[in-house]
């Protein structure tokens, strides 16, 4: 193990370096506390440090706070050398930060045993870093793998698109029309600035419902992010979609009446039917029920201008 | 075997409780202990710490003459410590008393550090010639 060893009395360092070097340790050696704590910082520094209390400049107490004041992930398991032995000092020490101490003159056996004890640590801490590192890769890699929203239940961007470009292909050979809607929520932005962004949370969730009744368990709802969802409902043409928008509406009406709140749910609507002849993909279908979401979005914001 | 030749009249003074028993000035055993950090194929590891010592002490001694010349109550405590730490670490055990009181004595900007500071001397040419014996005997 590397360890570094921060001693200005050149005989006790030479004895304290002779020593771990003759357990199989690797040392670095500095003799004051500036140069310690500077080797402590570098990229790839040693693990374990065996710092003197007392040093010209820095002392290895001062050296103990300022490398804990770091906001780092490393972290270096310190022990003081003290003479001192009232226990004030000694809680000063630990207080600081030290993970343990030794007095000098210090026993060779007690030495190894600490430096044992300190060794064990470093390898459980990396060992432990390790793992935390591998849950972080797993969950990142579980989180790109899924396909629904956490907030809603609704498909994501991921499912939505995965499984819309299936089914497309299913109504291609069985020449069912399907259509494709996409619905932005009409002020989200509003109940975010004016009531908090749990409110706006909470509206989201409250749309995902309403489309939930709203659409059958055949179709495919997605929150595609911030306030945009799309359904692809297989075997619908356009004939129906003022049915269904009406039924939407109705929907977001009757939540709007039963709660009091002092915002309203509100959504611009696009629908485009799909063809299941067309060799148009399921990106540029979007495409289309997106322009006629805002085309209907700007119809309504004139209506409002007007009124 | 004399302690130190300082004559002691207060019971406050530092070295009131410790001078009252007799301490060797070195310890062989510690010193020779250092055999077991001995690593095969480097050159004899006491010899090498005597040498360091010897170099080293007489080097902090004028630090400390140069810091009571100049009333630095910091440098005198920072050196005696080096002394102390030294010597208690290889078994000088006398030095190490007398420095330690030496710190002590600093710290509280206590006056007679001069006297301590030639006791320490006499005792080093005591050390000195224990350890050159010592030195003779690794190398013949």
């Amino acid at each position: 193990m590397k360890i570094l060893v921060a001693e200005d009395d050149a005989v006790s360092c030479r004895v304290l370096t002779a020593n771990l070097k003759s357990w199989g340790h690797e040392v670095v050696v500095t003799n004051n506390g500036s140069d310690a704590l500077q080797a402590l910082q570098r990229a790839g520094a040693p693990l374990l440090a065996i710092l003197d209390w007392i040093m010209p400049d820095l002392d290895g107490v001062e050296v103990c706070r300022r490398l804990r004041s770091e906001d780092t992930e490393r972290s270096v398991y310190i022990i003081l050398l003290t003479s001192l032995n009232r226990k004030e000092n000694l809680i000063e020490g630990l207080e600081a930060g030290a993970d343990d101490y030794l007095t000098k003159p210090f026993d060779r056996n007690e030495l190894r045993m600490r430096v044992q004890a300190g060794a064990r640590i470093v390898q459980l801490q990396s060992s432990l870093r390790e793992r935390v590192r591998e849950l972080e890769l797993a969950q990142e890699a579980l989180r790109n793998l899924s396909l629904t929203d956490d907030m809603t239940g609704l498909y994501n961007h991921r499912g939505f698109f995965n499984l819309a470009e299936h089914q497309l292909k299913m109504n291609h050979r069985s020449k069912t029309t399907s259509l494709l809607i996409f619905a932005d929520m009409d002020g989200l932005k509003e109940i975010n600035d004016t009531r908090g962004h749990q409110a706006g949370s909470n509206a989201i969730a409250a749309v995902a419902d309403i489309l939930r009744r709203t659409f059958r368990n055949c179709d495919i709802i997605a929150r595609l992010g911030g306030d945009e969802f799309a359904i692809l409902a297989p075997n619908v043409d356009i004939a129906d979609a003022g049915k269904i928008i009406e039924r939407l509406n109705s929907n977001l009406q009757l939540y709007n009446d039963e709660r009091h709140h002092d915002f309203q749910l509100a959504l611009s609507v696009g629908a485009v039917e799909i063809d299941p002849m067309s060799e148009v993909d399921i990106r540029e279908q979007m495409g289309r029920a997106d322009e006629a979401m805002y085309r209907e979005k700007g119809h309504k914001k004139a209506q409002k201008a007007q009124s | 075997m004399s302690s130190s030749n300082l004559l002691i009249d207060s019971p406050e003074h530092p070295l009131a409780t410790v001078t009252n028993r007799a301490i060797e000035s070195v310890d062989l055993k510690i010193l020779r202990s250092f055999d077991e950090a001995q690593e095969e194929g480097e050159s004899d590891f006491v010899l090498e710490l005597i040498n360091l010592y010897l170099n080293e002490v007489p080097r902090l001694f004028s630090a400390i003459r140069e810091a009571i010349a100049k009333d630095d109550w910091p440098s005198i405590k920072r050196a005696a410590h080096s002394v102390r730490g030294s010597s208690s670490n290889l078994g000088i055990l006398q030095i190490a008393v007398i420095a330690g009181a030496l710190e002590q004595l600093a710290a509280n900007q206590h006056a007679p550090v001069g006297q301590l500071l030639l006791s320490l001397q006499d005792e080093f040419t005591r050390v000195e010639k224990i350890l050159s014996a010592e030195r003779q005997r690794r190398t013949v």
